[in-house]
């Protein structure tokens, strides 16, 4: 009789430290949302590391918004009828793509062809942002807002390209910062992952960038070495890659599509996980911490997933730009005709 | 036929109005919406660079004259990941642009059509599709 | 009934420790990692399939981004900056000290020469292309994996990666070319075609089309040296084929490391000055 009390007490204290073990949050993951219980372990390579190597392009997740539409509230997939539009949109864009002839009275527009892009591929998922709840980028701090009202301000009375700083640093050909190098846009979304003992590399298509994290415990550069891409550190727990990136330039970048949105600030930290989650499979999350620019922590995060058939060209952006010129000069022709017009009215 | 055709051309629109691509450098920048071209012309040289592919075609005016145009695309690695490449327009093509010119009046434009003198868009879908126009890639 | 008390205050126990363990930590401070500090073997000679480890922060000392041949010491085009605007002195890296241009090829790196500095590619913050990347006074990192061969160049971000499998045919013309790489022994041969034509050998106006090949090879020499050598083969420019060599050193800084050079912002007065909005001149 003793001996079946023991045996069953121990079963039910293994079982309750089972179940304990396999609901508790595991530290590392996103803080918001289903916990993903990964049951997949990555190939090792040959000294040891987690292979993530691979082309990860961020290409199926085109369509979805980085911040959710508030009526969906805390709800991180789409409803049936939700996706069902989603796929009759991509639907009817497939078809668009495949009228194969231009007809005679179609409208023109001032872009090249549509079909010159990339589509996604429907998916479940509400938004990118999954913290806070809402899936919503938090509110700026005061000092954020009056920053940007002040940068408003200074850009009263000036003109159109005036000069190259009139266009965004993306459009300038200098960076997109880590952030606006992996949110997906229209084209070119090739991300690729190459590894070496003691370091990981991932290369980013658009602007020809190679982040380089050495995993030997080094500390940060001093912080007086800032820089577009800021300076990455990284670690494994168990077979997630873990990323610190500090060091930023303050006031460039932002946290959007290309770089674009809110300037953050040099301060602040972005800590990315890579987790890969099947064969073809990467859960990547991305948390900002930058209390000078928002009032709190937020995380994107993107499934993302292995495509052999997606690599990264050279994308020599500067080098072919030649759109800057046309601006710049189509500005100054702009404001001679302006010109002589006014002269012509003054006669 | 008709309805597929309004329905491409609002949904076309509606891309338009709402495609991230404005955000890549406002095109209205640089192009001028009231300077609406349609130009034929012959490659002579087709740069595959980003951000944007420029195809310098000679148009030939009725009078006999010559000019140089160039004419803005889309990126090309794009293009490459669809299996075109240097060798898939040919120079001597004839290819026609209905699009915009360039602020500055130089000769140099940027529309949504690009096709071949039948209509048939230029860099649709993937090579090899078999048409007699269309040389697979390789080349 | 001891030994349950004992049991279940150890089930217990362990339920804590779990816990503890398992609970989300508190946010976002720069720690220091709890653990799996990566051994980087990057300096062992070898992988582990025995082919070279070339892994790690590589740069050439020496004056082959002024000139890749011999040159004495020059004043620089601006007298403003003095000594530190003037040309170093430097033994060239071309074996043979000659480049064999064809004759109309020779008038064009002449012409080259003097519209230096403004029309060298480096000033425009373009990227050097192959060979010059390899020897521009900036560090760069090779990233070697089990697969493929990366090399970042800390020079305007530049980068390449080295295709290791079956070769792969250039789509288009690009400025860092198309690399497919083998082994030769322990030399690492990697064949560089579909360059664009635009970029110089050095500042001193050498030049190719987009007809040049180029076929690299990386020997390590030492745990700190690595001989590198590039023959060139452009037969719209040069009636031969000619070669360059010169040694590659292992940066020994502690925690060495590519740092940042966007120098696109550098160059932007240089290339778009003359079309932005002037002072008004009524």
């Amino acid at each position: 009789m003793r001996q079946r009390v023991l045996t069953t007490l121990m079963v039910l204290a293994a079982v309750l430290v089972a179940v304990l073990a396999a609901t508790m949050p595991i530290s590392g993951q996103a803080p918001a949302g289903k916990t993903k219980k990964s049951a997949y372990t990555p190939p090792k390579l040959p000294w040891g590391d987690p292979d993530l190597q691979g082309l990860w392009p961020g290409t199926d997740l085109i369509e979805v918004p980085l911040q959710r539409d508030p009526k969906a509230g805390e709800r991180t997939e789409v409803t049936p009828e939700e996706f069902a539009q989603r796929q009759a949109k991509a639907e009817r864009t497939a078809e668009n793509d495949r009228v194969a002839y231009v007809a005679k009275d179609s409208k023109v527009g001032i872009n090249p062809p549509g079909y010159w892009l990339e589509h996604g591929k429907p998916q479940k998922i509400t938004s990118l942002v999954v913290d806070p709840p809402n899936g919503r980028i938090p509110e700026l701090t005061e000092q954020a807002k009056q920053k940007a009202a002040q940068a408003k301000q200074a850009k009263q009375g000036h003109g159109t390209n005036e000069t190259w700083e009139d266009q965004s640093l993306y459009d300038r050909c200098i960076s997109r910062g880590v952030m606006g190098s992996i949110l997906p846009v229209i084209y070119n979304n090739g991300t690729q992952i190459v590894q070496g003992p003691g370091y990981v590399a991932i290369r980013y298509e658009m602007i020809h960038e190679t982040k380089i994290i050495p995993l030997d415990g080094r500390p940060h550069e001093g912080s007086n070495i800032k820089s577009y891409m800021g300076d990455s550190r990284g670690h494994w727990e168990g077979n997630t890659l873990v990323i610190e990136t500090t060091n930023f330039l303050g006031d460039k970048n932002g946290i959007g599509l290309n770089g674009g949105g809110t300037p953050h600030s040099a301060d602040m930290v972005l800590t990315e996980k890579w987790t890969r989650t099947g064969p073809d499979m990467m859960e990547y999350t991305a948390t900002i911490n930058d209390p000078k620019t928002w009032v709190r922590p937020w995380t994107i995060r993107m499934p993302l997933r292995l495509n052999p058939e997606f690599p990264l060209y050279e994308y020599a952006c500067h080098e072919g730009n030649y759109a800057m010129f046309n601006m710049l000069k189509g500005a100054r022709a702009e404001e001679k005709a302006a010109e002589e017009a006014a002269k012509a009215g003054k006669k | 036929m008709r309805k597929t055709l309004s329905v491409s051309i609002a949904l076309v629109g509606f891309l338009l109005a709402v495609s991230p691509m404005r955000a890549h450098h406002a095109f209205a920048a640089e192009y001028d919406g009231k300077k609406q071209v349609h130009l034929e012309g012959v490659v002579t040289q087709m740069e595959w660079i980003n951000p944007h592919t420029w195809i310098h075609i000679d148009v030939t005016e009725p009078d006999g004259k010559v000019t140089s145009w160039m004419i803005e695309g889309g990126s090309p690695n794009i293009l490459l990941r669809r299996g075109f490449n240097k060798g898939s327009l040919e120079k001597g093509q004839k290819i026609s642009i209905d699009g915009f010119q360039a602020k500055d009046g130089s000769n140099r434009a940027n529309g949504s059509n690009i096709t071949y003198p039948d209509g048939k868009k230029l860099f649709l879908g993937s090579s090899g599709t078999g048409a007699p126009v269309d040389p697979g890639p390789g080349k | 009934m001891r030994k349950i008390l004992t049991l279940l205050s150890t089930a217990a126990a362990a339920v804590v420790c779990i816990t503890l363990t398992l609970t989300p930590g508190k946010a976002q401070a720069p720690a220091v990692p709890a653990k799996a500090v990566a051994k980087a073997p990057a300096n062992g000679r070898r992988m582990s399939d025995g082919k070279p480890n070339l892994n790690g922060v590589w740069e050439y000392i020496g004056t082959a981004n002024w000139d890749i041949q011999d040159h004495s010491a020059a004043p620089g085009p601006f007298w403003q900056l003095g000594a530190i605007g003037a040309i170093p002195a430097g033994q060239g890296v071309v074996e043979g000290n000659e480049i064999p241009y064809k004759p109309a090829a020779l008038e064009q790196k002449k012409k080259n020469k003097a519209n230096w500095p403004a029309e060298d590619p480096e000033a425009k913050c373009y990227m050097p292309g192959i060979p010059r990347a390899t020897y521009m006074p900036f560090p760069f990192q090779i990233i070697q994996s089990n697969k493929d061969i990366l090399m970042a160049y800390e020079y305007a971000s530049a980068n390449r990666l080295i295709n290791m499998g079956k070769p792969i045919e250039a789509g288009s013309d690009t400025w860092m070319g198309t690399s497919n790489g083998h082994w030769d022994g322990d030399t690492l041969v990697v064949d560089v075609t579909g360059l664009n034509g635009l970029s110089w050998f050095d500042r001193a106006g050498n030049f190719a089309s987009d007809k040049l090949h180029v076929v690299e090879r990386y020997t390590r020499r030492s745990s700190d040296v690595m001989d590198y050598e590039a023959t060139i083969e452009d037969p719209s420019v040069f009636t031969r084929a000619w070669k360059i060599s010169l040694p590659l050193y292992k940066r020994a800084d502690k925690n060495a490391q590519i740092l940042e050079f966007k120098c696109v912002e550098f160059a932007e007065e240089l290339l778009y000055g003359k079309y932005k909005k002037q002072p008004a001149s009524k």
